[in-house]
């Protein structure tokens, strides 16, 4: 294959991963997005259209920023194949990014090439698959033990799971920067402390809570102190 | 047994979430058969290509034990086979235990408390933590093409110019230095900017869970969160400053399992 054979073959190849890509994914979302509708069916019930938009708003408001900020700043490193099916198959930062880069260093690939994009594809898609397996077997081991993760002595376990995620990720998270924690975290206790009716506000006091330790972060970052 | 816990929990949702996730699965055989191929076709090394395919699957293995036992519990909550088919796609256990936890308060409920769950207020939640995750998504449906062709139509340059450099000087050293002194410059606030938000997420939860303890005299939720910070404090202890890196995948779910398991304890007492 001389240089002008192998370009236009690579075009060709990007360009159908780009329709795959587009055309699997579309389908996914679809699929995922019917599921619950199908299982309101199913039980006769149905989704709530306040609670959903409620909830969406609150959601939204974080997640989608994120979700673009980590497109711009993932699907270059990732290339095309491996930029669908990360943001498809998630755990992106602490699974498929690494992962990848792992698999390029081994395979000595140039950043920007065509080689390196293909060992991209390799490994996101084989990482994916991989971990869809685990679940499997882990899930074909968790059916018998349905009945005892039912049982109510657990129960005191699943109301906390909450907190307990809040526990690890507070530690993880307070001890990168205690000068940017200390006013959020504290007004956060103050709050709650003092006007009880808060404690069940979380969703709200999330935009207060994350305004105020980016406002503080930016702040701190201008003036060289972060 | 609790019977929304047996509704969501139904053989039936098991077979819906294996087909989506099945549909999953043959994409990614479809994305490496063809990658393979394409890799063959310009001349590259199988040995190369396949060697990427088993490095990454042997990566893989920790992490998606330690995913796994995020599936574990989230089960409690959510049953096992949505936690399964969440924990396969798009999110990672930290976006759908917080989302599932404000959709649930949105709702009106005091949190993701499985004693107040119901089959209507699952399926919303549901459909809220799948509809919020997917802006990753439809940004590569809409946009990832144009994206990529601007950003490989920039990156086009750089080379040019350091070809130029080498032909200058017969070495790389000037485009180096500049790599070098770009390494230097400090980062943008973007990487602040999300330790920041994370840092006001959890503000919010731990400030109510001091005024949980402190209004209602209901030390539970602070107490797990205690608890499961102390465990991660000694993973962080052992990843961060005895560089055992690989632990780092098992932080957040053991941490959580442990003050979850403290939480049985301490109600049993």
């Amino acid at each position: 294959m001389n240089e002008k054979e192998k370009k236009e073959y690579l075009h060709k190849f990007d360009n159908q991963l780009h329709l795959l890509g587009r055309i699997t994914a579309a389908i996914s979302v679809i699929l995922m997005v019917a599921t619950p509708l199908v299982i309101a069916q199913m039980y006769g019930v149905s989704i709530s259209g306040s609670g959903f938009l409620n909830g969406f708003l609150k959601v939204g408001v974080i997640y989608i920023p994120v979700a673009i900020v980590e497109f711009l700043v993932y699907a270059p490193m990732l290339g095309t194949g491996g930029s669908y099916l990360s943001f498809l198959t998630g755990n992106v930062t602490n699974l498929k990014i690494p992962c990848a880069m792992n698999a390029r260093d081994i395979a000595k690939t140039t950043q920007g090439t065509v080689e390196d994009e293909i060992v991209s594809t390799l490994s996101v898609a084989t990482s994916a698959l991989v971990t869809m397996v685990i679940l499997f077997l882990g899930v074909l081991l968790l059916v018998p033990l349905t009945p005892i993760l039912q049982n109510p002595v657990l129960e005191p376990a699943f109301n906390n799971v909450v907190p307990a995620l809040f526990g690890a990720l507070g530690c993880k998270y307070f001890a990168k920067s205690w000068k940017l924690t200390a006013i959020p975290l504290l007004s956060m206790i103050l709050l709650c402390v003092l006007v009880p009716a808060m404690i069940d506000q979380t969703s709200i006091l999330l935009l207060p809570a994350g305004g105020m330790a980016l406002a503080i972060g930016f702040f701190m970052y201008k003036k060289g102190i972060l | 047994m609790n019977e929304y816990l047996s509704q969501v929990n139904a053989p039936s949702l098991y077979f819906i979430v294996g087909g989506v996730l099945l549909f999953i699965a043959i994409m990614c055989v479809v994305f490496i058969v063809k990658s393979y191929r394409a890799g063959i076709a310009i001349g590259m090394d199988p040995k190369v290509l396949k060697r990427a395919i088993t490095s990454s699957a042997t990566f893989t293995v920790l992490p998606s034990i330690s995913i796994l036992l995020g599936v574990v519990a989230l089960s409690g909550s959510l049953g096992v086979p949505i936690s399964w088919l969440r924990l396969s796609v798009v999110g990672a256990l930290q976006y759908e235990l917080n989302v599932a936890e404000i959709a649930a308060t949105a709702m009106g409920l005091t949190g993701l408390k499985v004693t107040e769950m119901s089959v209507s207020v699952f399926v919303t939640v549901v459909m809220v933590m799948t509809v919020g995750i997917l802006g990753g998504v439809l940004c590569c449906i809409f946009g990832l093409k144009a994206y990529l062709g601007k950003v490989k139509g920039k990156k086009k340059n750089a080379p040019e110019a350091a070809e130029k450099a080498d032909d200058a000087n017969g070495d790389r050293s000037e485009a180096k230095a500049g790599g070098e002194e770009q390494e230097k410059k400090k980062p943008g606030f973007g990487a602040y900017a999300t330790v920041a938000m994370f840092i006001g997420l959890c503000s919010a939860y731990i400030g109510s869970y001091v005024g949980t303890f402190a209004r209602r005299d209901n030390f539970m939720p602070l107490m797990t969160a205690l608890i499961s910070a102390l465990v991660m404090a000694v993973f962080e202890y052992f990843t961060v400053k005895k560089g055992k890196a690989w632990l780092d995948n098992f932080s957040v779910a053991t941490s959580m399992l442990v003050g979850m398991i403290a939480a049985v304890v301490v109600n049993l007492l």
